[in-house]
């Protein structure tokens, strides 16, 4: 365990923890974020199995009543992040919990991940009852997906919030942002660009939609009736992550020996099967959809791929293909560029419209390993360290030149990181 | 790779062969060294010389005397100076590595009554900066390292926290006087004992492993994995030594803690 990589990786996680929690970054995000706690947890297993047990558990802690895990629980300390606290007033929303949070979600990586802590120490995870406590919580979190968020008509999920996808400014959400009529005028809070420069962040134009669709979402009350939502898209990779962890669920009412709360492994199918109305066989990927409209967004973007984390999915190959082709060229791109390398609308610096990063890059990798390319998975993951230690550990590189992005020290880089280092290349 | 060395009162024997060959066979791999005051343990050097000769590892010697550097008493304090100065001169005469020492201890806590020390904060500071700086010399002529462990709150008053060893060390600037680090305190003092050895990691000179509750790791709830992790991202490779009480027979209890410290660090 002598990789360059390792102790530095090791301080960034030990910098970023808060007591109960990591902060995605110290000064750009300073609260507990959903998905970046998921992905955190992946890599803090392997530095401490009982903070990884306690950054999941510390989400589980601001589960709402429905059963959604809220995209980011607010550090009560803290003031300086917008939209914050004082915007979502969450505590005035029934079925909110004690802490502030938004009214968001986030991909559902947590069952995922919540079986992958626990495998890396299981005496530990048994001790402290983890998989016991988690899988109830679980359980809710995906049938609030099921019943408040599934179309019955596609059988999937929608966002409700461009930042629900964790993919914030894709080219995805573009045409949808442009049929909501409102702003949330010019008056839009950037606390984000004192941390980050503004050509690597979403644009102010883009930000006061997102403002206007928060509120909007936030004085309805969280409601997620198709009435009350302005935005609906149907993500490739929400749905993905989704069907992944529903084969986790399954795994953990495994460990636990009990019967499940349902067919975990059938939804798995089920999500899989529909996820094919968001193949274009002209683009050779999948997209997205417009939930209100009916439209496809015809862009090629990493979320597109990540089907290929499904066992099952049909088009693996022409996915594969795409991956390795001129649109997203895996082995001469830095990770895996978030958008299409030769569309008009790639930018190289521009968070999701084009820069790699290295969550994607990591769920890349772990599909590419169990559909049996070792070769790319080791190349991925030695690329993900090399492009990791260069740079201070950055939110995100040029897909190009490898040059680092938004900010440094970022917690789920160095978690995903430490992962593959201990899993794919230490444990050989 | 750490050396994991044992405390030498906790092994049965006459002789340091005797105590080599048990904490051998309990998976140690060196000794950690008790040194009594009264040049107690200068008379111990033919015992020690020959030890060392037979390749026993004792890397380190614990002081174990009832006033320290940081003695409210001037006498006792330069008498604790002179001692120091002896414990680092045997060590360097059997090719240790150094010796650690407390500010002070039992002398006085002022979370305890009466609450008010006999001496400021500054004149507390001031002896220890002429303490630790007349031993980093005299330990730099000789090779060696001395240690300022911190302890905590109901044991001492003036060093609790690895940052308090680090801003004295910084004033002294000596290279030879480093801090050793003991988990049991930092669980006590440390907000997050993580952190602060990551902080305090360019300064670290000698770690001390005792659980939550000053037994032996394995026995109260510190998270190991996590210590494993960050002395391996300091980069600090030097012994860890058990100095802890023990929860049953030594026999019964120590040769599990190598496997437990091993398997994380």
């Amino acid at each position: 365990m002598n990789h360059a990589m390792i102790s530095p990786a090791t301080a960034v996680l030990i910098r970023n923890w808060r007591g109960r929690h990591t902060v995605p970054a110290g000064g750009l995000y300073p609260h507990q974020w959903s998905w970046d706690s998921a992905f955190i947890a992946i890599g803090l297993r392997h530095i401490s199995p009982r903070r990884a047990q306690q950054e999941l558990d510390s989400l589980f802690s601001a589960q709402w009543s429905d059963g959604r895990l809220p995209q980011i629980v607010f550090d009560p300390t803290r003031d300086d992040y917008s939209p914050g606290a004082r915007f979502w007033r969450s505590d005035s929303i029934p079925g909110s919990p004690p802490v502030s949070t938004t009214g968001l979600v986030q991909p559902p990586n947590h069952a995922w991940a919540t079986l992958l802590v626990h495998e890396s120490d299981p005496s530990e995870s048994r001790r402290r009852r983890f998989l016991g406590r988690a899988y109830p919580r679980l359980v809710a979190w995906h049938q609030y997906l099921h019943s408040r968020r599934r179309s019955p008509e596609t059988g999937l999920v929608a966002v409700v919030h461009p930042w629900e996808s964790g993919l914030d400014n894709s080219p995805y959400w573009d045409s949808s942002l442009e049929n909501v009529a409102g702003s949330f005028g010019d008056d839009v809070p950037r606390p984000d660009l004192e941390h980050a420069d503004a050509t690597e962040r979403p644009s102010n134009r883009e930000y006061g939609k997102y403002l206007y669709l928060a509120a909007a979402y936030r004085d309805a009350g969280c409601d997620d009736s198709a009435a009350a939502c302005l935005f609906r898209v149907e993500d490739p990779t929400f749905n993905a992550i989704w069907a992944r962890s529903e084969l986790a669920l399954a795994g953990i009412a495994e460990e636990l020996g009990i019967t499940p709360a349902y067919d975990h492994r059938q939804r798995c199918r089920d999500i899989t099967e529909a996820l094919e109305s968001l193949w274009d066989g002209e683009l050779g990927t999948y997209v997205a959809r417009d939930a209100i409209t009916g439209d496809l967004q015809k862009y090629r973007t990493v979320s597109g791929l990540m089907p290929l984390l499904l066992p099952e999915i049909r088009r693996g190959d022409e996915l594969e293909a795409l991956l390795r082709g001129p649109h997203f060229a895996l082995g001469t791109s830095c990770l895996v560029p978030s958008h299409d390398l030769t569309a008009p609308t790639f930018d190289a610096s521009r968070y999701w419209r084009g820069p790699s990063w290295f969550n994607t890059a990591w769920l890349l990798a772990e599909a590419l390993k169990t559909r049996g390319a070792a070769a790319d998975t080791r190349a991925l993951a030695a690329s993900m360290a090399g492009l990791a230690v260069l740079n201070d550990f950055p939110e995100y590189v040029d897909p190009h030149t490898g040059e680092p992005h938004g900010t440094r020290l970022f917690s789920w880089t160095a978690a995903l990181c430490l992962d593959l280092q201990h899993r794919l290349i230490d444990g050989e | 790779m750490n050396m994991i060395c044992v405390q030498e009162q906790h092994l049965p024997g006459q002789s340091m062969e005797e105590k080599w060959d048990t904490a051998q066979e309990w998976g140690f791999d060196g000794i950690e060294l008790r040194g009594k005051g009264d040049f107690g343990f200068r008379e111990r050097l033919p015992e020690l010389r020959k030890a060392a000769a037979r390749g026993i590892s004792m890397p380190t010697v614990c002081v174990e005397m009832l006033h320290f550097i940081g003695a409210f008493d001037a006498t006792q304090r330069q008498d604790a100076i002179v001692q120091m100065k002896s414990l680092l001169d045997v060590m360097a005469e059997i090719g240790g590595r150094g010796a650690m020492t407390p500010a002070s201890y039992g002398m006085f806590s002022d979370r305890l009554p009466p609450f008010v020390a006999p001496r400021s904060t500054a004149e507390d500071r001031e002896v220890l900066i002429d303490g630790l700086g007349q031993l980093g010399a005299h330990a730099a002529t000789l090779g060696v390292e001395l240690y300022l462990e911190p302890l905590n709150r109901y044991e001492n008053h003036m060093v609790r926290r690895l940052d308090d060893a680090v801003s004295l060390i910084k004033e002294i600037g000596l290279d030879s006087v480093k801090v050793a680090a003991d988990t049991y305190h930092m669980n006590i003092e440390e907000s997050d004992p993580a952190a602060a050895l990551l902080a305090a990691g360019p300064y670290i000179g000698h770690v001390q492993a005792s659980d939550s509750n000053r037994l032996e790791p394995g026995a109260g709830h510190i998270d190991w994995a996590l210590f494993g992790a960050t002395v391996s991202a300091i980069g600090y490779t030097g012994p860890v030594a058990m100095e802890s009480r023990l929860s049953g027979p030594a026999q019964d209890v120590l040769p599990a803690c190598p496997v437990l410290l091993r398997r994380f660090l």
